[in-house]
């Protein structure tokens, strides 16, 4: 088992909401990937990789952030994974709100994912402009691509 | 007036909200927006060869990815007159009782069960009652390990392909599932328990149609062509090629999804509707647990499809079970999937995902390319009959007060499970 795992969240027919699967599916295919780390193009919902998670040295979650930045812009949060924490919030800059009906946030699975696999998690927001349907990325955030997959290199270096 | 807003049960702006407009004691607007994808979805689908469809459809949905394959490959498999082995229908199946156990233990202890607890979230009920969470986090991790092993991987399986499976399970990983499959045995009966101690919920009662697929054992969640719909005692049976017939819909302007009707009346799919329409599954323990829960069928509460998932997931397990007997009885074997013969046709096929009924009907060419799509969800055939409950459950309630009738509201959306915030996940800054 590899010590690094990443896994790109997002549902990649919903245009830029998908970043964090097309950032992983890149990703997995680039030479200059480490040999230390495992990718994984991931849906929605994080909790489903809990067993894969277990034994890493550290995780990497990528996903879809909805604010004001310029699009493309990535934002790392980190968390430590400490045990008998799992009444805080790890990141409190993200909203924790129980807003879905269907599943939960990356946001609420991590604080969830505390209880049974103490492994430090980092949680890399890429800034979207919006979510609608279509299968790729929007121009706008397909020409920032490069970087960002450069930003995740130097995450993973 | 007064009007009641829940406008972030979906994470796409604007969408999945509930409204509730009230005058003095009459309820004179009801709608709930439905943020529903796959209906925007299929033109993605349109030109692509018949084995390139199911992989893109799986997508709809991660939660949903094994119900949307296999419905995809059953269509496709219907309109080629594809008839697959005994052995690719027991897979399949068994890939079904995953993602049910799955959903259905996200759905019970990480959405449901705060609420009647009167918990925020499940965080917050965690920091309380660990236990309930775990027990939830184990019974997920079981339903995912079942789609991970005989789909082969854990989201948008791979293994299944039109006419059969890739590649099989080996002996060896069956067993191993049998083992986590036993250990969910205990884990199901204590939800069980978990569900049987939580105070009732009774915010509307009235008369629901209801509608599941109707499978020859009375027991699959794929197996079968016809739906079967109850009202008042009487039944009504609709092929699968007819599906018009049983959805009759239309566009309504406030939500993305059109609202569904039979027989003019809205009707409610789901746990609930399957468990109405196939009550002969409930025998030895299925109708102890089903007298602990309270549930009488037909039900005219909404709310009990909670404890029709409960059900569900105790029969779940045991049937995953049985059908890994059967496998390492018979042996696995290793066989190619059934050639695939493209025509110019059309297929539909319908199935239970873990919501309810879903239904995939494809128009292909003679080279076996999509010229026509229609995909319709368990959530979009739902919303008419949530925003009939919702009024109800506003008409019925004594109370006036916003923020116990928003919480009421809330709950019944969520007895629904339904899938209106899938289709995307973001993160948001505080």
């Amino acid at each position: 088992m590899k010590p690094l795992l990443v896994i790109g969240l997002g549902n990649s027919l919903m245009g830029d909401e998908g970043v964090g699967w097309h950032v992983a599916e890149r990703l997995a295919g680039d030479p200059r990937l480490p040999a230390d780390a495992e990718v994984v193009c991931g849906g929605t919902d994080l909790l489903r990789y809990a067993d894969g998670m277990e034994q890493r040295r550290r995780v990497i979650v990528v996903d879809a952030l909805h604010d004001d930045a310029e699009p493309g812009s990535v934002s790392a949060w980190e968390e430590t994974g400490g045990a008998g924490a799992s009444a805080c919030q790890p990141f409190p800059q993200l909203d924790n709100g129980q807003d879905n009906v269907h599943c939960l946030s990356a946001v609420q699975a991590i604080q969830l994912l505390r209880m049974s696999v103490p492994v430090p998690i980092t949680l890399l927001g890429i800034s979207i402009p919006c979510a609608n349907v279509q299968s790729g990325l929007s121009p706008e955030l397909a020409a920032r691509m490069p970087a960002i997959l450069e930003r995740m290199l130097h995450e993973l270096a | 007036m007064s009007k009641i807003v829940i406008d972030h049960l979906a994470r796409v702006e604007g969408h999945g909200g509930i409204t509730v407009e009230v005058e003095g004691d009459t309820v004179s607007n009801v709608t709930f927006d439905v943020f529903e994808g796959a209906r925007l979805l299929e033109p993605l689908v349109r030109g692509k060869r018949f084995d390139e469809v199911a992989p893109v459809l799986s997508r709809i949905c991660s939660i949903c990815s094994v119900a949307h394959t296999l419905t995809s490959l059953k269509a496709t498999e219907n309109a080629f007159a594809v008839r697959v082995s005994p052995q690719t229908d027991l897979l399949r199946e068994l890939m079904f009782r995953g993602e049910s156990i799955e959903s259905h233990a996200l759905h019970l202890f990480l959405l449901a069960v705060p609420d009647y607890l009167n918990y925020p979230s499940a965080i917050a009920l965690s920091a309380d009652k660990p236990a309930v969470v775990l027990l939830g986090l184990r019974l997920k991790k079981l339903g995912n390990l079942i789609q991970e092993t005989i789909g082969g991987r854990a989201i948008h399986p791979v293994n299944a392909v039109p006419g059969g499976f890739g590649k099989a399970p080996a002996i060896e990983q069956l067993i191993e599932l049998r083992s986590a499959l036993m250990q969910g045995v205990a884990d199901s009966d204590a939800a069980m328990d978990l569900m049987a101690s939580l105070p009732a919920a009774d915010f509307c009662h009235c008369d629901t149609v209801y509608a599941a697929l109707r499978s020859p054992s009375l027991d699959s969640y794929y197996d079968g062509d016809e739906v079967m719909a109850v009202s008042d005692g009487s039944r009504a049976i609709v092929h699968a090629t007819d599906y018009k017939t049983l959805t009759n819909e239309r566009a309504v302007p406030h939500s993305h999804a059109k609202h569904s009707a039979f027989r003019e009346k809205p009707f409610m799919v789901g746990s609930l509707a399957r468990l109405t329409v196939n009550p002969r599954r409930l025998t030895g323990k299925l109708a102890v647990a089903k007298k602990r829960l309270k549930l009488q069928l037909p039900a005219d509460n909404p709310m009990d499809n909670n404890k029709a998932q409960a059900l569900e997931l105790i029969n779940d397990v045991e049937r995953a079970l049985e059908i890994i007997e059967q496998l390492l009885r018979a042996g696995v074997k290793d066989e190619p999937p059934v050639p695939v013969h493209p025509r110019a046709a059309t297929g539909t096929a319908i199935t239970e995902a873990p919501r309810g009924l879903l239904i995939h009907s494809y128009t292909y060419d003679a080279e076996g390319r999509i010229t026509a799509a229609d995909v319709i969800t368990p959530t979009a055939l739902n919303a008419a009959s949530m925003e009939m409950h919702f009024r109800k459950a506003v008409e019925q309630s004594a109370e006036r007060d916003d923020a116990a009738l928003s919480r009421k509201l809330q709950m019944i959306a969520r007895a629904y499970d339904p899938c209106i915030s899938c289709s995307v996940h973001l993160l948001r800054r505080q």
